[in-house]
């Protein structure tokens, strides 16, 4: 089970799109707070793959709070960011995510950051 | 779900937004400190601009992109929000709202590139920070309260505004020269006292403006996390950085030139210097290796340290990788020290690296890093210990605007020579003053027991020497690692001065590097000591030439070789040896004719096979030296035997001294060297006659005329040349290339004469000449040493050899041979009577 966050609809159905292909299945959460919410219920989770801007809560906030999470803290999350962002992804990796990707991306290079991350891709 | 579908939701959520934007940019300019307001503004752009991406909407993502730029930079203060601004970022939305409509109605963005928007926005966006700086932005007073005290007192400032800053203090500290020169000349206490004040103001200024230009190191580390991760994820190690003295301040233009350098260093660390974990545990390390970069102050430079915990450097390996490749010759890497070994690894060309990685490994970047750091006046250094890790050591400069410098004159001139290539200052006066000596026509120095060379500023640029010095100074310069002396006619003071670029039309004079104004108002130029080490010829011109100069004085080819040169196929510079050259003949077509399918000539009452030598080096290319009119031929002769090589053009035949410079992998070539100033390929006789017929030299094989030749040489190129040298003479020849070989092949017997290269590595020739000596039977062969170096003045019979003759005198070696091989039939009839039954 992989959830997908991001505040863009759009977005959500392509990585979802690509996720499912690569045989997940897909939770979509709008923000963080949703991200929460969505790993509530669909636990256990086998992926968070979440934006870094987004309104209400931001990917780097959700990414702290499955840290601090007794119960969420050995979810895998990988940070979508910008491209050129080169200190998101610092941040994001200091803050415990397993992978980052650069929007816009492949499924190319998203099955590589899986693999990188040790997950079934 | 589809595409087309994910398109939909696309034009959907986008409209939404665009809607939405209308408003919110509005409210926007009413309350243009709102900051949730303008995240939310911000993210709406920013999720346009990345679903895009995805999309492939490209121009729509450019659009959005710079409207995007604009509203971070208004989010972080450096820009803001004013009416032009306001409908800049309007006209945003319209475009974009225009593309979505198209893409709606076409499924694409239509035509209109929005270039004239773009480029508004763009000029919008990087016009912020000057505006930033004229007008710093009022903050409401929530805003101020959420404000950071830090936040409160920055500013941010353009580089370009700081540059010239810096440029009018060093005007000003020009100008503060002058003043105080002047009024050293005047007796008003006043002036004196005003002077003084304007000296320290001055003084003060510049040491603050200079600050404003310092940026933490940290700013090129920060980059280096990830780099670190990325490089250690390509090459499946564990790596950690550790970072201690990040906040050590740097001018911003040395910022930059170590930003390459730094990351190469680092990047090196984790691919050659850290080992994998699996061989870490091996040998008792933690599985995750440690990549440490220390930064500190240290007598007005910072020092910069990149550590490794990894495999070390071999400075055994770095030797032999050195002579492999060319770099060095094994008497000089004999004689290195493990430090000066390691620095090896700054040499172009050079690198350890076992295979070539994606991330290292192709003998490009240690010697960039090294002249990227001299450049700026840096100092690189390595130590390593194997199995413990390598430090690489940086010395930089703190500034490059204002330097220290010592002033000198030269005939009535003065100039520059800035203080880090200054060593130190030797004074010859009196008896003393005729110490420099001449050596090969160079002057030197005798300095504490070693040769100093030197070198005459005035000669260099061409100045009239002084009439008549009762003393000599010499100034002792530093250049990559080199030492020489410059002579100078006075020595006056050292100053800190502004280096000012010199123009276009003199940048060219690699023997200035920039100009200042002294006290007086007068420019004086800046030496460089590369440049003068350069001109002068006291460093060699060029690291490759540097490098062939010390080859050709350790083989000292002083011995000049006569070479043909010639073109055949697609090389177009190829030669041999002329003394192998029997004949150069010009065979018109109609005479040549065809026996066995092969063409032949009739020449000199016998038949000449011909050749084609392009269909020996080249078999696939196609070849029509073979039907040129007439065919241009090179005849080899080897007693009744002899072949005609068909080449394209006969070029030239020149005298010179050759230079190995690489070895050839490829078939028919012996390597490449310099002839002249060109780089021409050696043919591989031995080779290239093997391949015209099996029987070529089947005479020597079934029974040596001459005599059969161990021949125990370490350069393949050098051996392949000897070789066929003693083939044509009529010798059966076995070749070593190394000592242990040597007395394998001794071993299995049938060998009469012995030829050792003295540069044989590890004292080798002195092992074969005791194998030959203590073996029973053997004792009798006789050994003929070759040196690299002349042997003119070794005194007889002080050879444990029973002769030695340099390598490339080739008349001299055969002589030898013909000499020793005579002596021992002579003495020993066994050994002739055996070689007769053969």
């Amino acid at each position: 089970m992989a959830i997908v966050v991001d505040d863009s609809r759009a977005v959500r159905m392509i990585l979802s799109r690509t996720l499912r292909e690569l045989g997940y299945q897909v939770g979509e959460a709008g923000n963080g707070r949703e991200a929460l919410e969505a790993i509530g219920q669909f636990a256990p989770v086998d992926l968070v793959m979440a934006d870094w801007n987004m309104p209400e809560m931001d990917g780097l906030e959700l990414l702290k709070r499955i840290r601090e999470s007794p119960a969420y803290r050995a979810i895998p999350v990988i940070m979508v960011t910008t491209e050129n962002e080169t200190d998101q992804m610092s941040a994001a990796l200091a803050a415990g995510a397993n992978e980052y990707v650069m929007k816009p991306f492949t499924k190319e290079i998203l099955i590589d950051k899986l693999r990188l991350a040790g997950l079934p891709s | 779900m589809t595409e087309q579908d994910i398109i939909r939701e696309f034009l959907i959520e986008s409209t939404e937004n665009l809607n939405r934007l209308d408003q919110e940019i509005v409210q926007l300019e009413q309350r243009p400190n709102d900051k949730e307001l303008l995240a939310s503004v911000f993210r709406t752009f920013h999720t346009i601009k990345g679903t895009c991406g995805f999309l492939g909407f490209g121009i729509l993502e450019r659009v959005t992109h710079h409207a995007e730029n604009i509203l971070s930079r208004l989010r972080s203060g450096d820009l803001r929000l004013s009416p032009p601004l306001v409908a800049l970022i309007l006209q945003s939305l319209d475009a974009a709202r225009k593309m979505l409509a198209a893409i709606e109605s076409t499924g694409t963005e239509g035509t209109d590139e929005f270039a004239d928007l773009v480029q508004r926005l763009e000029s919008a966006a990087t016009a912020a920070v000057t505006e930033a700086a004229a007008a710093p932005p009022d903050s409401s007073p929530v805003e101020a309260e959420k404000a950071s005290a830090a936040a409160d007192t920055a500013i941010r400032v353009d580089v370009g505004l700081l540059d010239k800053l810096m440029n009018l203090v060093g005007e000003l500290v020009l100008a503060r020269n002058q003043v105080l020169q002047f009024t050293t000349q005047k007796e008003d206490g006043a002036l004196n006292a005003t002077s003084q004040r304007l000296n320290l103001i001055t003084t003060e200024l510049q040491e603050n403006v200079m600050k404003t230009r310092m940026q933490p190191i940290g700013v090129v580390w920060n980059k280096l996390p990830r780099l670190v991760r990325d490089v250690s994820h390509a090459c499946g190690k564990q790596v950690r950085l550790e970072l201690d003295g990040s906040g050590t301040e740097l001018d911003k233009t040395i910022i930059q030139a170590i930003r390459d350098p730094l990351t190469h260093l680092v990047r090196n660390c984790c691919d050659h210097g850290i080992e994998t974990p699996e061989e870490r545990a091996r040998i008792g390390k933690t599985p995750q290796g440690v990549v440490s970069l220390r930064a500190y102050h240290e007598g007005g430079q910072v020092n910069i340290e990149i550590s490794d915990d990894g495999a070390g450097i071999d400075a055994e390996r770095v030797k032999q990788k050195a002579i492999e490749k060319g770099l060095c010759t094994p008497e000089q890497a004999g004689r290195l020290s493990e430090r000066e070994a390691l620095n090896l690894i700054f040499v172009p060309g050079f690198s350890l690296a076992q295979k070539v990685t994606n991330v290292s490994g192709r003998g490009v970047g240690m010697d960039v890093v090294k002249s990227n750091i001299e450049k700026i006046g840096g100092l690189v250094d390595v130590v390593s210990r194997v199995a413990e890790g390598t430090t690489v050591k940086l010395k930089i400069p703190l500034t490059l605007a204002i330097i220290p410098g010592l002033v000198i004159t030269s005939s009535t001139e003065r100039f520059v020579i800035p203080q880090v290539s200054l060593l130190e200052l030797i004074r010859l006066d009196g008896a003393s003053a005729g110490k420099i000596e001449h050596v090969h026509g160079t002057p030197v120095y005798r300095r504490r027991g070693t040769l100093l060379p030197v070198a005459y500023l005035n000669g260099i640029l061409g100045l009239q020497p002084p009439a008549a010095s009762e003393a000599v100074n010499i100034v002792v310069l530093q250049a990559e690692d080199r030492q020489f002396g410059l002579v100078v006619d006075g020595i006056n003071d050292t100053q800190e001065i502004v280096v000012k670029p010199l123009g276009k039309q003199l940048k060219g004079l690699t023997i200035y590097a920039g100009a200042t104004i002294m006290g007086d108002g007068r420019v004086a130029l800046i030496l460089d000591a590369l440049g003068i080490g350069q001109r002068s010829g006291v460093l060699a011109e060029h690291r490759d030439e540097e490098r062939a100069e010390s080859q050709k004085k350790a083989h000292s080819t002083a011995e000049k070789q006569r070479l043909l040169l010639f073109r055949a196929g697609s090389f177009e510079r190829l030669a041999v040896p002329l003394s192998l050259v029997s004949r150069l003949e010009e065979f018109p077509q109609s005479v040549i004719e065809r026996a066995g399918g092969s063409p032949v000539v009739q020449y000199r009452g016998g038949i000449l096979a011909l050749l084609s030598l392009a269909k020996v080096l080249e078999p696939d290319a196609p070849d029509d030296a073979m039907d040129r009119d007439p065919a241009q031929v090179i005849v080899f002769q080897d007693g009744e035997r002899s072949l005609g090589l068909v080449v394209d053009q006969i070029n030239d035949i020149v005298e010179d001294a050759v230079t190995v410079r690489r070895q050839s992998g490829r078939h028919g070539l012996l390597g490449s060297a310099v002839v002249g100033k060109h780089v021409a390929d050696f043919l591989d006789l031995h080779t290239v006659l093997g391949t015209a017929g099996g029987d070529w030299f089947a005479g020597a094989a079934g029974g040596a005329r001459r005599g059969t030749v161990l021949l125990a040489e370490p350069a393949a190129f050098a051996r392949g040349l000897l070789h066929s040298e003693l083939q044509m003479a009529g010798y059966q020849v076995i070749e070593a290339a190394g000592a242990a070989e040597a007395i394998s092949r001794l071993e299995q017997g049938g060998i009469d004469v012995v030829i050792v290269a003295e540069d044989l590595p590890r004292a080798g020739s002195q092992e074969v000449l005791d194998a030959v000596r203590r073996r029973p039977g053997s004792e009798r062969i006789p050994l003929l040493a070759l040196a690299s170096g002349p042997v003119q003045g070794r005194p007889a019979g002080s050879e444990p050899f029973d002769d030695c003759q340099s390598k490339f005198d080739r008349e001299a070696m055969l002589r030898s041979l013909e000499r020793l091989a005579a002596a021992l039939e002579h003495e020993n009839p066994v050994v002739a009577a055996a070689r007769s039954e053969k």
